[in-house]
């Protein structure tokens, strides 16, 4: 039976099982959205306010489930909005299929209505991408785009559809057991090289592991606390290996790079060997490269061939799924423990206790973002899903928060975008609806993607936003501060009535301005039905530290 | 002659690709994204199996040809690819 190329798409997305699409109609993608009006059972569509929070939700759907992400959107603007969230997803590797309707073939470089290049555009920002002109095309490039963007390393993949293509009538035939050749092997680890990194960790005084998302994106949670009880190995964590290890597991210190705790920082060049896992050493959690692990022999697990020697001279390099190849290396490593290399950490931890708890006396009855976060951990009992936007609540969040189970930290680390965080929620609750999930924003990130609090609305999305609110872009504020002489060119920001703009899309919220008012606060925040705002307008000129400031060494980390 | 010029050295890279438009666009992207400037080109279609080779020749950082051959390699339609010192 013959069908239109827009049927045949809802059909090939049914095929890759697909669920839910985050998307926005226009001119050129009309035909498709005329087939998913007779297939809205099958596939929940979500209607964003903005092509850039389809993106992020797709991504935040992404993060939590393992899942692809879709999006669809039309020709042109449609797709030039969706260009930051694809570059977003491609720096944090998020299995993301964009689906962007184009102009009808014959008009193709004629400069048509809402025509842009969206493969030229889009090719630097993505794993794959390719545009199809006939139905018939569009089976194998869904297989074909689905494959890629979760085999080996994620990343969005964009299919370009023309508008006669999604019009055109053939048959359907999906291809079976498709395959890339080029994706099929991941594992190229030799197990020369396997004992060769067994030996250098059983040899090793001051062992240490860095874990990375790569740990969450293959599961590797088990293999990790494997390979770091057996062999005594103390474990630190990226912003984006976060919540893959317990935050009270006895060997894991806490969390590396710009914004990290004081010890993963200050005694990485101590360690005699870096088991890096997962991570791509980037450059804020090297700090300055040329004083980067002087004295360790490095070995580096990443399914990305490419990210290999990039950054860090790497003596053995371990391609392949960082869950296999833990799994593959745990015979080989000999039982043992550090505790005097451990307890290195636990001296300096006890300086960093002592800054903050200074900081604590200094702000006792002021309302700053590491009171609120502290309480947020501990009255959800650490086990919601705490999605970051960009910034100083980012890293706030990141840091006191305390993260117990997996896939609980989301945030734009890579590209750091603000403005993700709010629509990323979205896609995390549709993604894991059992999971409490809380948006941290800030005053600026807010206003960047506001506009999605209508898709919350209409979807009764029951998310919860926490808005810390210091009326400054905080970070860039507290650069300026320790950098530029304290000269805050264009960082305040003048704001609206945030409850009431909640108020308007029928979402209720409350604000407060003192610390007493807190904990009662979080509580029916925490516990109201649905989403609620609630904006906190914290200390306008709070710092986070410890700092790893740009261009200097990791060991050179700043307490305050 | 600055610093970086003197640890630039000439590299020919070999690639052979499935033939499809836009391959060479995303090699070429990426070369152009860390400046570095093609010196020689030279692309051709294998007459009916549907690959093509190509051939680049450029000045490239010592410390980052590797790097750069191997992100080269992780795009999809890139079947092989070589690199070698250039002798002109």
């Amino acid at each position: 039976m013959k069908m239109t190329g827009a049927e045949i798409l809802m059909k090939s997305l049914l095929k890759e099982g697909v669920e839910v699409i985050f998307g926005y109609p226009g001119g050129a993608n009309m035909p498709i959205y005329d087939a998913l009006y007779f297939y809205e059972k099958k596939l929940r569509h979500i209607l964003v306010r903005h092509e850039q929070g389809a993106a992020h939700a797709a991504e935040g759907y992404a993060r939590v489930t393992g899942r692809h992400g879709v999006c669809l959107v039309t020709s042109g603007p449609g797709a030039t909005n969706l260009v930051t969230g694809i570059a977003d997803a491609m720096m944090d590797s998020v299995p993301m299929v964009a689906i962007t309707g184009q102009v009808a073939a014959e008009f193709l470089g004629s400069d048509a209505f809402q025509e842009t290049d969206v493969v030229g555009i889009t090719t630097p920002i993505t794993k794959w991408n390719c545009q199809i002109t006939h139905a018939s095309e569009i089976p194998e490039a869904v297989a074909k785009a689905f494959y890629i963007a979760s085999h080996g390393r994620p990343g969005p993949v964009v299919i370009d559809i023309t508008k006669n293509a999604q019009f055109e009538k053939t048959e359907f035939n999906y291809p079976k057991n498709f395959f890339v050749e080029k994706l099929k092997t991941v594992n190229k680890y030799k197990k020369e090289d396997l004992q060769k990194a067994a030996e250098i960790i059983n040899n090793s005084k001051k062992p240490y592991m860095l874990v990375g998302h790569g740990v969450l994106i293959s599961k590797a949670e088990k293999e990790v606390l494997q390979v770091i009880e057996k062999t005594g190995m103390v474990v630190a964590s990226t912003l984006h290996g976060l919540s893959s290890i317990p935050f009270n597991h006895p060997l894991y210190v806490g969390m590396l790079g710009m914004h990290g705790n004081y010890s993963p920082n200050k005694l990485t060049n101590s360690a005699d060997v870096i088991l890096a896992v997962g991570m791509r050493f980037d450059d804020r959690v090297t700090g300055k490269l040329s004083k980067y692990v002087p004295k360790a022999k490095v070995i580096h697990i990443d399914v990305d061939e490419s990210e290999h020697h990039k950054n860090v001279w790497a003596h053995v390099p371990l391609i392949g799924n960082v869950k296999d190849v833990l799994k593959s290396i745990l015979p080989y490593l000999k039982k043992n423990n550090h505790n005097n290399w451990l307890e290195e950490f636990k001296k300096l931890d006890k300086k960093e206790l002592a800054v903050e708890k200074k900081r604590q006396l200094k702000n006792k009855n002021k309302l700053t973002m590491d009171t609120v976060l502290t309480l947020l951990s501990k009255k959800t009992k650490n086990e919601a899903v705490i999605v970051a936007d960009v910034g100083q609540n980012q890293m706030f969040a990141a840091r006191y928060y305390k993260y117990k189970n997996p896939d609980s930290y989301i945030t734009s680390g890579g590209l750091g975008t603000m403005g993700f965080a709010l629509p990323a929620a979205m896609g995390a609750k549709i993604g894991a609806p059992k999971r409490q999930v809380f948006a941290t924003v800030g005053d600026g990130g807010f206003q960047m993607t506001i506009q999605e609090l209508g898709t919350i609305m209409q979807e009764k999305l029951p998310i919860k936003i926490l808005l810390l609110n210091n009326e400054y872009l905080g970070m860039v504020r507290q650069w300026q501060q320790l950098f530029f002489e304290k000269r805050y060119s264009f960082t305040h920001m003048k704001n609206p009535d945030f409850i009431n703009i909640a108020k308007s899309y029928g979402i209720k919220g409350e604000k407060i301005e003192e610390r007493k008012k807190l904990n009662q606060a979080l509580d029916k925040f925490i516990n109201f039905q649905g989403p609620y705002l609630l904006e906190v307008k914290v200390e306008k000129e709070d710092n986070i530290f410890p700092m790893v400031a740009t261009g200097t060494s990791v060991d050179e980390v700043r307490l305050e | 002659m600055t610093k970086s010029d003197l640890n630039n050295m000439r590299y020919t890279i070999d690639i052979v690709v499935e033939n499809k438009p836009g391959v060479l666009y995303r090699i070429t992207g990426l070369l152009a994204k860390r400046k570095i400037n093609i010196e020689r080109i030279n692309v051709f279609a294998v007459k009916g199996n549907g690959i093509s080779k190509m051939f680049f020749t450029a000045d490239i950082e010592d410390r980052i040809v590797d790097t750069v051959v191997k992100q080269i390699n992780k795009i999809i339609e890139v079947i092989e690819i070589n690199y070698h010192k250039a002798n002109h």
